[in-house]
């Protein structure tokens, strides 16, 4: 009854018509998967795998694409061993609907070549809001070296620190030297900009932003939003927005390019 | 412009973050298919609901996959006729009660023991519970995907109608067998009678085994890889569009910070075996409950996870499963915050 049923499906399609419909899909499965193990290896490879993913999960990307390329090359060269022996390609694959998930997820991956991806940038870290608090959450060894000196601090070891300690008075003096893009809150006055990075634990999902505000000499028009900054200067206690915020009167701003990393952890 | 950058790069992240336990949860449901005599696991189960499910929720301790790899699995478990409360207990605790999970949630929560441990009781008890409700529903195929549906159905059916039909080419045969059936998922179907196959020719050289490996690991990276890419882009497209702020400002009260905690992890959909260190950023600011609500409803209920549930079960038992769930995670994680248990 079985075999009945599958012959009279067969007969619809012509044997050859069949077999190439069957290989073109194969191929394009092989394609997708491998142009995804490709992508994978190729942020790596490009440094671009960092603005993605912490680098606690590279080995994951990397040995996932390395894995995915081993599939695709296995199928490929048992296509191809079989192409040459010909005509032993299992029919069962022949009426396969059209490969929508293989193109789905090859045209994915042929864009995610093209494209490159970005830091999120001050726009975005206003959207999720930027603060000087992470909670204790963080609460990463760093958190815990107050006898660093000031200045050797990252702008996150600051936000670390005052989590640790919040009130503002106990900084007051010390010396800063931070680096980080510029966002202009809308709530702060024309003088003030926040010196801001993003966090990652795990990947660019959980991104989310931690600043100081910097008390500047002039207006803040000279230095517009996204501009990354090396940003020397003192420690003071101000009220900004109702609230008393450890802020940075700064002393040098010196322009500089985007890190290469630009995310903390 | 910078909207659909910031959607498109978290996209990719999240995408280049799952495909490589994807890949891991594709490999092993392969190899389960293909080096494990599913017949004999499956015998050996508990008949017994209440029990079937419990032990469903602690399989995943035999395969450390998060979400998005615990589908195939499922779905490889439901289509070898595997009873429901196994395989919905499996679905819902496997993400969770897994080795590599609970390490990473000790990493994470070292200073509250406490967390790691609820995570992984209630976890277990709600799957247990849900799975156990499931039971109720004899005939799963109203609930299920046509075309695992029929495997299912197939499976309960005696083995000895398989033998008798099952002519030399047993793999040529069969792969068509299903495909009369019209509109239903070819592909799917070739691949239930290859587990046939498989289960039935359990001495088949290893080369061949081999191969069969290579074309379900392909066949089920390209379905589920596809539907993962459709959750990603809808995960991607809410966290641009609704800013997180929103979510958080929901509250910080012993309800609302439960209730935004389990929204946030329904769209986050971030893959369990990291989503502690993503709740880690949330200890300071939120319950305790809320923070477990996060780390029991998210690898069983987010976006991402429903995408690829839906390549097994019918829109109406999502459903199901979600509201047991979410309702169950929301009583347990208050009682927790109330501090009644």
């Amino acid at each position: 009854m079985i075999g009945s049923k599958s012959k009279r499906k067969q007969a619809k399609l012509s044997p050859n018509q069949s077999k190439t419909r069957a290989w073109l899909f194969t191929w394009l499965d092989v394609l997708a998967i491998g142009a995804w193990g490709i992508l994978m290896l190729r942020y790596w490879l490009t440094g671009k795998l960092n603005l993605l993913i912490h680098p606690d999960y590279f080995w994951l990307v990397i040995s996932g694409g390395i894995g995915l390329i081993i599939i695709a090359a296995s199928k490929a060269w048992e296509l191809l061993r079989r192409r040459r022996n010909s005509g032993t390609a299992t029919q069962h694959v022949t009426l396969f609907p059209p490969g929508i998930s293989s193109s789905l997820l090859l045209v994915t991956a042929i864009i995610g070549m093209t494209f490159t991806p970005r830091v999120f940038a001050s726009q975005t870290a206003l959207d999720r809001g930027v603060t000087d608090s992470l909670g204790a959450t963080r609460a990463q060894p760093q958190a815990f070296r107050s006898a660093r000196n000031p200045e050797e601090r990252s702008l996150l070891d600051w936000v670390r620190t005052l989590n640790v300690y919040p009130e503002p008075d106990a900084y007051t003096g010390q010396s800063a030297k931070v680096q980080g893009f510029v966002i202009h809150p809308p709530e702060l006055p024309p003088e003030y900009i926040l010196i801001s990075r993003f966090v990652i634990t795990c990947c660019a999902a959980d991104a989310y932003p931690v600043g100081l505000p910097v008390k500047l000499s002039s207006s803040r028009q000279a230095y517009p939003p996204d501009t990354w900054l090396e940003i020397e200067g003192t420690m003071m206690t101000d009220t900004l927005a109702g609230k008393r915020q450890l802020t940075i009167q700064a002393t040098s701003l010196t322009q500089i390019a985007e890190p290469e990393n630009p995310y903390e952890y | 412009m910078s909207q659909f950058n910031n959607a498109f790069t978290l996209f990719l992240s999240l995408l280049v973050e799952a495909m490589p336990f994807l890949l891991l949860g594709v490999l092993l449901s392969s190899v389960l298919l293909l080096f494990i005599d599913e017949q004999q696991l499956i015998t050996k189960l508990p008949k017994n609901p209440l029990l079937g499910a419990l032990v469903g929720s602690m399989i995943g301790f035999l395969f450390p996959v998060c979400e998005c790899g615990n589908v195939p699995v499922a779905r490889r478990l439901l289509m070898q006729g595997v009873p429901t409360p196994v395989a919905i207990g499996f679905l819902l605790a496997a993400p969770t009660v897994n080795p590599i999970v609970i390490w990473a949630t000790w990493t994470a929560f070292r200073d509250q023991p406490e967390i790691v441990v609820l995570r992984i009781l209630l976890s277990l008890v709600i799957a247990t519970i849900v799975g156990w409700v499931f039971s109720v529903q004899k005939d799963l195929k109203p609930l299920l995907q046509p075309a695992i549906a029929k495997s299912w159905e197939y499976n309960f059916v005696p083995k000895q109608e398989l033998k008798k039909a099952t002519p030399t080419s047993p793999l040529l045969q069969s792969g068509t067998f299903l495909l009369n059936q019209p509109g239903q998922m070819v592909r799917m179907d070739a691949t239930v009678l290859q587990a046939s196959l498989a289960a039935t020719a359990p001495n088949k050289p290893l080369s061949d085994r081999l191969r069969l490996l290579v074309d379900n690991t392909i066949q089920e990276l390209r379905e589920l890889g596809a539907v993962l890419v459709f959750g990603s882009a809808i995960a991607a497209f809410i966290q641009v569009a609704v800013p997180r702020e929103v979510i958080l400002s929901l509250g910080y009260g012993p309800v609302t910070s439960i209730i935004a905690m389990m929204i946030l992890a329904a769209v986050v959909s971030i893959c369990s075996t990291v989503d502690s260190f993503f709740a880690l950023s949330f200890s300071a600011t939120f319950t305790s409950g809320s923070l477990l609500a996060f780390l029991i409803f998210g690898p069983m209920i987010d976006l991402k996870a429903i995408g690829l549930m839906l390549s097994i079960f019918k829109p109406k038992a999502i459903i199901y499963l979600f509201a047991l769930a979410a309702q169950l995670t929301f009583l347990f994680t208050l009682f927790i915050n109330l501090q009644i248990i």
